[in-house]
């Protein structure tokens, strides 16, 4: 492994043998299993420093990697390095090196002790030198917001506040390596980007830590990541930074029409439409029936032949425009899915 | 009021299909219903104060009391290992530079400090309010406790192995607390069962501990307890590290299968 490299994986490999359903699993039938690969031979590199952005949609293998990098799941086949550390063979080195924060963190809390006693706990079993604990567990939940409510009951803190202590605790053992999965979830707008914000100038750009993150959100990584990774079941099918990732795309076209009423059979028919690659179709106004079409065409020359269908199924067009696309639309064509906004 | 009692019934039927899928809980609950009704007959025979008083020459009530007293250790040792198997705890400790040992002996320790405490006032009770005799050999009470909850501590890690990966109602916790009730000496002398099951008493680390204790408990030398002893040391080297294996080995069988959280 580079020694400019905090994470790297070779050919990193998970499956999980899941019973396929809930009826099968009932008390008298047999459990029928299958095997799912959630990370698929996986080549991935991360540079010292670097805040990476990982997007993915449900079930693409992102938690499952930042499992497996964090030392909770053994890889099935290839490797994994951690600041230099196997994760198969030094975990005990892999977990001084780290911080992780799962999407659920909160629950690993204790509720009824104070945020300041989940974090003297957690600071001593991270290892934090007795002498700078106190002053540490301030710093963090100083950064987090959290300082006034210190001694307030974990169990009456707010689902957003549960969340910041939950990132308190990563922030607790100063580590040079921070693994993210899904830090945003349950936080409100104004929160989640303060976070981000947090996240991008503090840890990153000030503290010069190693951060992956992963997110289901394309606007989030787009504004704060370095480079973005997009997986989709288990495999990197795009890694770069934002601006190359929505280039892939721009080798077609992108254009925005809004129209009144238009049927669900027709958004399908323009799809059938020659050079028409893509059609998201969203339903902007329901009292006047006015719905957004995006529509992701292979030149500009099959835009007459969209306005023909249009004008000959009687489609009332209210506003036509290009636009250049995003990071949403280079997802949709490397995966064939939508990600959340 | 049809289409109520059609919502009664889907109301049973979620619950039911959600409890069919724990299998082993349900099994476990139908059986220590049968265990219990066995326990409680025996201890309400007067044939077993009789045996109390030829076989430990206290009364009934000293039995009584030092037996309850000291199960609750064997009830904290019991389950100690499985209270710390909550799925998201686990998860921030095994990501954390703690090895699984630190972990184990960290998370009980406040349940043996509490479970002491609890002892020493039932104890404290049944002496000062109701006349128990107790005439303490620290030694060897010592020595009975530490072989005791260490081999109750061994069979725990098995229960918790077990239940990290079947999810709910560890047999091998459900199993010992069975057997402690009605073959571990606690309310009753297992001399008072018919032989067939009688026999299984001798395989029951707790018979030993609890005999062991209660000649402790009232002035006996550690030398009248030796042989009971050595049965109990010899069970504690066997189960403590077979217990550590077991638990080592459902806790990687659960990671490699990604079920460490789901519960």
């Amino acid at each position: 492994m580079s020694s400019g490299l905090a994470i790297e994986t070779q050919n990193l490999t998970k499956t999980f043998k899941s019973r396929d359903s809930e009826v099968r699993n009932s008390l008298f039938s047999r459990n029928k299993r299958e095997v799912v690969t959630a990370v698929d031979h996986l080549n991935l590199e991360i540079r010292r420093g670097e805040l990476f952005g990982l997007l993915g949609p449900n079930g693409a293998g992102k938690t499952t990697l930042v499992k497996i990098l964090c030392t909770l799941f053994p890889p099935d086949e290839g490797r994994a390095f951690v600041n230099g550390f196997d994760v198969a063979r030094q975990q005990m080195d892999v977990r001084r090196s780290i911080g992780a924060l799962f999407s659920v963190g909160e629950r690993g809390a204790f509720w009824r002790l104070s945020g300041y006693r989940n974090l003297e706990f957690f600071s001593a079993i991270y290892n934090v030198p007795r002498s700078k604990r106190h002053e540490r567990i301030i710093k963090v939940l100083d950064l987090v917001g959290l300082k006034d409510k210190a001694f307030d009951r974990y169990q009456r803190y707010s689902g957003g506040m549960k969340r910041r202590l939950a990132f308190a605790r990563v922030l607790l053992p100063d580590t040079p390596i921070l693994l993210l999965d899904e830090p945003t979830v349950g936080l409100d707008v104004k929160s989640s980007r303060t976070l981000r914000e947090f996240i991008r100038n503090d840890l990153s750009r000030k503290a010069g830590k190693t951060v992956l993150y992963t997110t289901h959100y394309v606007e989030e990584a787009s504004q704060i990541c370095d480079r973005i990774g997009i997986l989709n079941r288990g495999r990197l099918v795009a890694c770069d930074t934002p601006e190359s990732i929505r280039g892939i795309v721009k080798k077609g076209e992108v254009v925005e029409i809004r129209v009144k009423s238009i049927l669900e059979a027709q958004v399908e028919a323009l799809r059938t439409i020659e050079g028409v690659v893509d059609v998201v179709s969203e339903l902007q106004d329901s009292v006047v029936g006015q719905w957004r079409l995006r529509l992701h065409i292979e030149n500009i020359g099959s835009l007459p032949l969209v306005l023909d269908f249009l004008l000959r199924e009687k489609i009332r067009l209210i506003d036509l425009k290009r636009e250049e696309p995003t990071l949403e639309d280079a997802f949709v064509e490397l995966t064939g899915t939508g990600l959340e906004k | 009021m049809w289409q109520e009692i059609e919502k009664v019934y889907y109301f049973i039927k979620r619950d039911m299909t959600s409890f069919s899928t724990y299998k082993t809980n349900m099994a476990l609950m139908v059986l220590g219903a049968l265990f219990g009704a066995i326990s409680y007959a025996y201890l309400g025979d007067n044939a077993t104060m009789q045996s109390v008083l030829q076989l430990y020459h206290i009364s009934f009530k000293d039995y009584l009391i030092i037996g309850v007293a000291f199960s609750t250790y064997i009830g904290q040792a019991l389950t100690l290992v499985q209270a710390t198997a909550t799925p998201w705890q686990l998860e921030e400790v095994l990501v954390s530079p703690t090895s699984l040992g630190t972990f184990i002996i960290g998370s009980s320790a406040w349940g043996f400090i509490w479970s002491t405490i609890v002892v020493v006032i039932y104890l404290a009770v049944g002496s000062l309010a109701f006349g128990v005799v107790l005439s303490i050999n620290l030694v060897g009470t010592a020595l009975v406790l530490a072989l005791g909850i260490s081999t109750l501590v061994g069979f725990s890690m098995i229960g918790a192995g077990i239940l990290i990966v079947v999810k709910q109602g560890d047999p091998v916790t459900w199993l010992m607390g069975i057997l402690t009730s009605v073959f571990g000496n606690v309310l009753f002398p297992p001399q008072v069962m018919p032989y067939p099951l009688r026999v299984i008493s001798f395989f029951v680390p707790q018979y030993y501990f609890f005999t062991c204790i209660r000649l402790m408990m009232t002035g006996q030398a550690v030398q009248a307890i030796l042989p009971d002893l050595l049965i109990l040391a010899l069970m504690c080297a066997i189960i403590m590290p077979l217990g550590y294996i077991v638990y080592s080995t459902c806790l990687k069988k659960a990671r490699k299968n990604g079920t460490l959280s789901w519960f």
